[in-house]
């Protein structure tokens, strides 16, 4: 009886320490620039959204490509130059979309366009023309990347970021201080 | 070796001569007040002894510590009723009551050599059939047949053994019943006052661990909830303010998480506390009794 209700006891400090689970805080999304400087990534930064998703070879796999700042240290820009590689071996490119954040501007139509060299790389440029507002400014989604998958693997579509580049309207160069890749799992 | 089977009969013979051999008695019985069933309980008890009965005798012993040697003082006496009742002892019985105690003064003599071979003299407060109790013991004692339930009888008025006595209370049915529920034990031991505030305490305890649970595990929820939103949208305002959300959660589940452990730690340990305290205040014999002290009683010390 007495050990019994050794056990009860044990039992009952038991449950309540460890019904009190201490949740790790775990922030991770690419869009957070908070998350990615406790990586160690500074903005402005180049990154994918998702940064990671799992598909079948029936689905489109869909990787959003975003600029972001620091809302302390907040730039304007008005083009970007993004070379992008993705996993040839089991993705085909589909399309390339322009991202929200340089179309719905309202009378503000971007400069849009992309070259791909049938392999792996993907290189889009786009440019804000308009002629009452000269630039962009906030983190903000760039384009769309459509892949269809040909077989199943898991990689990761990341930026070149030695070949990106990002200016303000006066041409000048805006330092791009980090990226963060995308993994696409295709089952 | 042929003598073997003759001693071994002989052996038997003898044995069974004396198996067959009575104790008989004349009993002289001299009660200052009337036993009812003296006589026939002692023919009803000791159904392997003969008993007569004559009370004309008593006279004889009364005066049996002032000679000098009682044992031999009516050797010829004795004898000569031995003769004459043909028996092998003579038991002499005096009872005498004085206020709630009775003193029972027994003699036996052997009538063969009409000396005093047992004596016994009790004085007992009186207790149920006392009287006869006793006789029946005194003669048993004397013919070697004492029933369990006479000494069981007797121990009727005698105190208890203290390692004997069962208290109906005890500190550990009070410290049991604290560990079930807190001041329960202490309202057993009729300490109302400590029994209320540790029913209170531990009470507030528990309710303050259960309300730090709820709000924790509403923490907790809730930050599962904003850390989902918050990995789910790529909108940067969205993004801020779930991520906002989800820390002040987590800051919250956090707290709660260490007031409800810290709380239910005091709970525990007031929980323990309570029942070694019912243990320490549960009911024990009182070992020191105290008359108040009267000042106007007269000044005995001189």
């Amino acid at each position: 009886m007495k050990c019994h209700r050794g056990q009860l006891i044990i039992i009952l400090a038991c449950l309540v320490v460890y019904s009190c689970t201490i949740f790790e805080k775990d922030f991770d999304n690419p869009v957070d620039f908070e998350a990615n400087e406790e990586k160690g990534i500074g903005a402005p930064t180049l990154v994918f959204y998702p940064k990671t998703q799992t598909k079948t070879t029936s689905d489109s796999v869909i990787v959003g490509s975003f600029i972001v700042f620091n809302e302390d240290s907040m730039k304007h820009f008005s083009g970007v130059h993004l070379q992008i590689i993705f996993p040839d071996s089991y993705l085909e490119l589909d399309t390339i979309k322009p991202g929200l954040f340089i179309t719905d501007t309202s009378n503000s139509m971007p400069l849009f366009t992309y070259t791909f060299d049938s392999v792996n790389t993907i290189d889009i440029y786009a440019y804000f023309l308009d002629t009452l507002k000269p630039d962009l400014e906030g983190t903000g989604h760039l384009a769309d990347l459509v892949f269809n998958p040909t077989s199943t693997g898991s990689d990761s579509v990341s930026y070149q970021l030695n070949a990106c580049e990002m200016i303000d309207h006066e041409d000048s160069v805006i330092v791009l201080k980090g990226d963060r890749g995308a993994e696409v799992i295709v089952q | 070796m042929k003598k073997l089977p003759q001693y071994f009969l002989f052996l038997f013979l003898g044995s069974l001569y004396s198996a067959n051999l009575e104790s008989t008695f004349l009993v002289l019985n001299h009660f200052d007040k009337f036993l009812p069933n003296a006589d026939s309980s002692l023919i009803e008890n000791f159904s392997n002894s003969t008993f007569e009965f004559d009370s004309t005798f008593h006279i004889l012993f009364e005066d049996i510590d002032n000679h000098a040697n009682p044992a031999s003082s009516h050797m010829v006496t004795i004898k000569e009723l031995g003769e004459k009742y043909q028996v092998n002892y003579i038991l002499f019985n005096r009872i005498e009551h004085i206020d709630d105690r009775f003193i029972l003064n027994g003699l036996l003599f052997n009538t063969r050599s009409g000396g005093l071979i047992h004596r016994r003299k009790v004085d007992l407060k009186q207790y149920l059939n006392g009287q006869i109790n006793e006789l029946n013991m005194w003669v048993g004692n004397t013919v070697g047949q004492v029933e369990k339930k006479w000494e069981n009888n007797r121990k009727s008025i005698l105190f208890s053994n203290p390692e004997e006595i069962n208290y109906e209370k005890t500190p550990r049915g009070a410290a049991i019943r604290s560990l079930v529920a807190p001041g329960w034990g202490q309202l057993y031991s009729d300490k109302k006052v400590s029994a209320g505030v540790w029913a209170g305490t531990e009470s507030t305890l528990s309710l303050a661990v259960l309300i730090s649970f709820l709000n924790y595990d509403a923490a907790a929820k809730s930050y599962k909830s904003n850390l989902t939103l918050y990995n789910e949208t790529d909108d940067e305002k969205e993004v801020a303010k779930y991520r906002t959300n989800a820390e002040s959660d987590w800051d919250d589940h956090v707290r709660f998480s260490a007031l409800a452990i810290a709380f239910a730690g005091a709970t525990g340990t007031g929980w323990v506390a309570n029942s070694i305290h019912a243990w320490i205040v549960g009911p024990r014999p009182y070992k020191n009794l105290y008359q108040k002290w009267n000042p106007k009683s007269p000044n005995t010390t001189g």
